[in-house]
């Protein structure tokens, strides 16, 4: 027995974990599933739902305080009478749990119906279809047929608990897992539980309903249908969608998600668990800016003086405009792109001798959780590859000016309107060369000679890097709009074109070609980073 | 705050805050919310936030606590609540006559006010008044024997006349076969329970014993007195006492659980009312011996006339020296004790219930570990015992635990006071040396028997959680293990007598009833199971019964018991496994009955 650990025996497995372990995680890393409603790895045990409970024994203590043995030779094991909750018992030494005796079985099966007793038979019109636990563990625990003739006792349903989310109480099984969460976790004391005994409901004080910026976490947690996403309802059953791992694009946090879609829509967002940057949580900003992906004002084709045209036309005068301005030229790129597109547009802009470079910074107000202040997910990665001024943005209004004196001639600008950095219309107006890579019409792209539409984080692969330093990749979960690119194609385009030595011809290459020129990022490539993501300081330590 | 809170309320209600840590927020809740409702007759919006802005807790978590406890009401009530008892022995004794009387005569059913405002009626879970059914409280008042025609004249007056304050009933005189000990001073004529009168008859000499003993040694005495729990698990008390923490650091508390509500049950009530020093002086002695500073007394909210009681022995005791500060002049002996009022739950009666309820939450048992000795009220080291067990202790202390142990048999020592209601002749409250009579001899010899021509259906041993015992199981004594071996237990020493005029469907179904109603609601097997097996019964006293209920019954009784987070859950199967076994035949009779009629 290794510091600070201990063995015990579940199902027969032995399994060895660190001290404080409770027998529920214990289980999963013995490969048991030991099913459970109202647990929750980051919430204060409740133990109110008894579907946990499983047998279990300690070996038996002679009364010199030395395990007494049997003719077997092994431990002799006293089994507790009752089953036990696994979810507030901690792993000991020498315990033996068995999950699936027949008394076991029995009483699982007996809590699988209680819950359904008098749970609506909602399942044809209820969201969660298709990922609930109620379904999932009648399957697997219950005994598939119901006993009950009564009459259901009847509570509100379709209840409005604020904007972002329906309350179903027939549905609920008043686990507590979203009170504990707010309580807890969010850090607004609003939802209760009111009544008693079967006539139990879960709600919020008139006037006071959540409103923090987590609030949907408790739709993820909610194990049943009774909390739902008011913006996800009735939209997509959760068997047609597919899962995408991506990483939030809304502030410096870089939460880990799953994007969800079918056919070509994103339809929600979820978290991942990743237990260094979000644990299981996002918030809600991010969680529900995902619309405009999917924004039918989304530029589908490229424009060359406002009119449709094709790639290579578009591409072909691109070139001819960004070199007539050579010399001349200013860079403003965005630290929302990945960090592979901001490598290519640094590239790129020191090839037209563009030294004026810069990023557009964003902020707001961090939260007491996760989110960031900083609102753009990759101003590390824009400082990686050299394309943001220190501090990110301060030579933004150098740029200006040199576009009003007449300095600056052409701008090259990656997913930025440049109104919002003090380079409105009138300014623009001066350009003579002004190419834009973005994704929405905006008062940049309407005065750009070239624009070619790029794609968006659910478009593309990429990575970026957190506030703190932690790089992690994203995955395309929906191909591009229209015939929009990743920016790290158009750039590579744009750069092949200008000069035919420097051919990215893959991300992968891209990568390779970052990896080697910038040292925190050597050794590393897409597939190291996995989808937990590296923390650059260690990479670069391990591979230097 | 929108409410303008009386001055002198506003006094009493900051008052009752300096009776708890003020870290802990929520804890004077309770209080705050009776004297609310006396004030201004129910518990509304302006009352739910004046409450949580004054306390400085969650709205939502004020009206959980309007909503869980039956005695508060979110809307007005007419100026005298009926609170009817519809509970087993009440039933058996006629409270469905009394009820159709009332709604007869002021024309309301249950939960309606009369249009002159005067009169709302609602059904109450047992009382604790069992042997003097059918009972019935107005307000604060108390009413016992109960008939149709006297609850219509009681009516009329109160109509006319108004509320008058009811005296406490006389306490019932000893029967030969008695051996009153804790009783002893409240049965002697003239004793008032003033602290005069408790001393004029010996009283506090045992504290005044105890604070020249080492604590331990008085732990010992305990222990060696073998004097187990008198609230209804029977738990050894000294051993209870030894697991207490004494080196956390924080502070010790003593709880007194006086919430009897277990049916069948009403000893605790002639303790507290009459004898309150008894209790004071067991309270202190155990505060002393296991270091705790603070001792709270939690009574049931429909024993409102034993708040003043109390309070104000308590105020005697601390004017004499007996409680507060530096007590008998031994230097660091403090010990206050406070009243806290509960609202209407049986579940308060479980010890980490009542402990949650003493916090200001709703009394939602905890899951165990921790338990009370390490972690229990605020989180603190706790030692929770029942009016009764802490009665004890007192004698315990005058004359030795080894005196103790020597009366009763062994497993059983002592006395205790036993209730027995229902069917017999003469009802009523004793104390017994503990295995010294048996079932029959108390309903036969002491009880007067069954009333004329009837026979006996079965006897409820230890309160309606306790399986009931067929008449073959008569022979057995009045003791912990003698009742364990017959398959029951003696628990809260409630003794409920069925004859022949009770039909088994009728007794389960207002049984399950009380659980289902009780259930705190936390657990998916209590919360579902107990009202699924009162609908189950309901169906089948409907005549809509099918052949496999009674099966079906048991089975469901099987899934809750063992597998919920307290023993309610158990308490509401024990009954139903031992109806469905035993009187499986007449259950399967009402159901075979009953198939013509849908």
């Amino acid at each position: 027995m290794a510091e600070g650990t201990v063995k015990l025996t579940i199902d027969g497995n032995e399994v060895e974990v660190p001290r404080g372990t409770n027998v529920v995680e214990a289980a999963k890393k013995a490969g048991v599933e030991i099913p459970h409603y109202c647990y929750h790895p980051k919430l204060p045990i409740a133990g109110n739902c008894r579907m946990c409970l499983v047998s279990l024994g300690m070996p038996r203590m002679t009364p010199e305080r030395k395990p007494e043995i049997g003719p077997d030779g092994k431990p002799v094991i006293g089994f507790m009478p009752a089953p036990q909750i696994a979810c507030n018992t901690m792993a000991a030494e020498g315990m033996v749990v068995q999950t699936s005796t027949p008394a076991i079985v029995k009483a699982r099966q007996g809590v699988m119906e209680f819950l359904l007793i008098n749970h609506p038979l909602d399942c044809p019109i209820c969201d969660q279809a298709g990922e609930c636990r109620l379904q999932e563990f009648a399957v697997d625990y219950g005994k598939g047929e119901s006993r009950f003739v009564e009459h259901k006792v009847h509570k509100p349903k379709q209840v409005e608990l604020n904007a972002k989310i329906t309350l179903d109480n027939e549905r609920c099984i008043l686990c507590s897992r979203c009170e504990r969460f707010m309580r807890h976790v969010a850090g607004q004391d609003c939802l209760g539980f009111v009544q008693r005994g079967s006539h139990t409901e879960l709600t919020c004080y008139p006037g006071q309903e959540p409103r923090t910026n987590y609030d949907l976490n408790i739709v993820d947690i909610c194990p049943v249908g009774a909390l739902t996403s008011t913006d996800f309802r009735f939209r997509q059953r959760a068997w047609f969608l597919k899962e995408t791992k991506s990483v939030c694009p809304n502030c410096a946090t870089g939460c880990n998600t799953v994007v969800w879609t079918r056919e070509g829509e994103v339809l929600r967002q979820t978290p991942r668990d990743n237990e260094a940057v979000n644990q299981c949580w996002m918030c809600d900003y991010g969680r529900l800016n995902y619309k405009f992906v999917n924004d039918p004002r989304r530029l589908q084709q490229p424009l060359v003086g406002g009119r449709p045209a094709d790639w290579q036309a578009a591409l072909s005068k691109a070139v001819q405009v960004l070199q007539g301005a050579q010399g001349a030229l200013a860079a403003v790129g965005s630290a929302r792109a990945a960090t592979e597109e901001l490598f290519l547009f640094g590239k790129l802009a020191r090839l037209l001798g563009a030294d004026l470079i810069d990023c557009v910074p964003r902020q707001g107000e961090a939260d007491h959780l996760l989110l960031n202040a900083d609102r753009n997910p990759n101003s590390r990665g824009a400082e990686l590859t050299g394309v943001a001024a220190d501090p990110l943005g301060s030579r933004l209004s150098a740029i200006a000016q040199g576009v009003r004196e007449g300095r600056i001639k052409g701008l090259l600008v990656l997913g930025e309107d440049l109104g919002k950095c003090g380079i409105g219309p009138e300014l623009l107006a001066k350009l003579e060369a002004l190419v834009v890579i973005d994704l929405l019409p905006n008062g940049t792209t309407e005065k750009a000679g070239v624009v070619l539409p790029g794609a968006s984080f659910a478009e593309k692969r990429g990575s970026f890097v957190n506030a703190k330093g932690r790089i992690q990749r994203f995955n395309p979960a929906i191909p591009p709009v229209g015939e929009a690119r990743p920016e790290w194609q158009i750039l590579a385009a744009l750069l092949r074109s200008l000069d035919p030595a420097q051919d990215y011809s893959t991300l992968e290459g891209v990568f390779a070609g970052m990896a080697q020129e910038i040292p925190a990022l050597a050794g590393l490539s897409l597939g190291r980073i996995g989808d937990q993501g590296v923390e650059l300081t260690t990479a670069a330590a391990a591979a230097g | 705050m929108a409410l303008d809170v009386p001055a002198a309320l506003s006094r009493q209600i900051d008052e009752i805050i300096t009776h708890y840590p003020p870290e802990q927020k929520p804890a004077p809740a309770l209080w705050l919310l009776h004297l609310l409702q006396e004030q201004y007759g129910s518990l509304g919006q302006e009352q739910v936030e004046w409450t949580a802005a004054r306390l400085g807790i969650p709205a939502i978590d004020v009206w959980g606590l309007v909503s869980f406890y039956p005695m508060f009401t979110e809307k007005p009530r007419g100026k005298y609540h009926l609170k009817v008892c519809r509970t087993l022995s009440c039933e058996m004794g006629g409270c469905q006559g009394v009820l159709q009387a009332i709604q007869k005569h002021l024309g309301i059913g249950p939960e309606q006010t009369t249009p002159d405002g005067k009169f709302t009626l609602s059904t109450f879970e047992c009382l604790a008044d069992c042997g003097n059914g059918p009972v019935m409280m107005v307000n604060d008042e108390h009413f016992a024997n109960l008939t149709p025609e006297k609850t219509t004249a009681l009516l009329d007056h109160i109509a006319q006349s108004g509320l008058e304050e009811q005296p406490l009933p006389p306490v019932q005189p000893a029967h030969p076969a008695e051996k009153r000990l804790v009783m002893a001073k409240l049965s002697q004529p003239g004793y008032d329970g003033s602290l005069a009168s408790y001393q004029a008859a010996g009283g506090y000499q045992a504290l005044r014993k105890a604070v020249g003993m080492p604590p331990e040694a008085i732990v010992q005495e305990v222990i060696d007195s073998k004097l187990r729990g008198r609230g209804g698990a029977g738990f050894p008390t000294g051993t209870k006492w030894k697991f207490i923490d004494k080196k956390s650091g924080k502070p010790i508390y003593l709880v007194c659980n006086c919430d009897e509500s277990e049916p069948g049950t009403f000893k605790d009530r002639v303790l507290i009312h009459r004898d309150p020093h008894l209790l004071l002086e067991g309270i202190a002695i155990t505060c002393f011996a296991l270091g705790a500073k603070v001792g709270y007394i939690y009574i049931r909210g429909e024993f409102p006339k034993a708040v003043a009681i109390v309070q104000k022995a308590i105020d005697e005791a601390r004017a004499a020296n007996l409680l507060g500060k530096n007590i008998l002049g031994v230097e660091g002996f403090d010990c206050e004790i406070y009243l806290h009022r509960g609202a209407g739950a049986y579940i308060c009666g479980e010890e980490t219930g009542l402990i949650e309820s003493l916090e200001g939450k709703r009394a939602y048992p905890r899951i165990k570990p921790p338990f009370p000795a390490i972690s229990g009220l605020f989180n603190c080291p706790t030692v929770v015992n029942n009016v009764e067990t802490l009665c004890n202790i007192p004698q315990i202390i005058t004359n030795g635990g080894a005196w103790f142990a020597g009366m009763g048999v062994p497993g059983s020592s002592g006395t205790r006071l036993v209730c027995v209601s229902g069917a017999v002749v003469k009802p009523g409250y004793f104390e017994f040396e503990m295995g010294k009579l048996t079932l029959r001899q108390l309903i036969f010899d002491i009880c007067g028997g069954l009333r004329e021509g009837r026979t006996l259906k079965g006897v409820i041993p230890g309160g309606s959680s306790m399986p009931i015992l067929t008449p073959e199981q008569l022979d057995v004594t009045l003791d912990f293990d003698a009742i364990q071996k017959a398959g029951s237990m003696a628990g809260s020493g409630g003794i409920i007598v069925l004859d022949d005029t009770t039909q088994i469907i009728d007794a389960a179904l207002n049984i399950a009833k009380f659980y289902a109603h009780e259930s705190c609601g936390q657990c998916t097997p209590c919360r579902e199971g107990t009202l699924w097996m009162e609908k189950m019964l309901h169906r089948i006293k409907d005549g809509q019964g099918r052949p496999e209920d009674v099966d079906l019954l048991w089975d469901v009784a099987d899934n809750i018991e063992a597998k919920t987070i307290c023993a309610l859950g158990t308490a509401a199967a024990w009954p139903v496994k031992a109806f469905t076994t035993k009187y499986k035949a007449e259950l399967a009779q009402v159901i075979a009955s009953g198939e013509g009629k849908h």
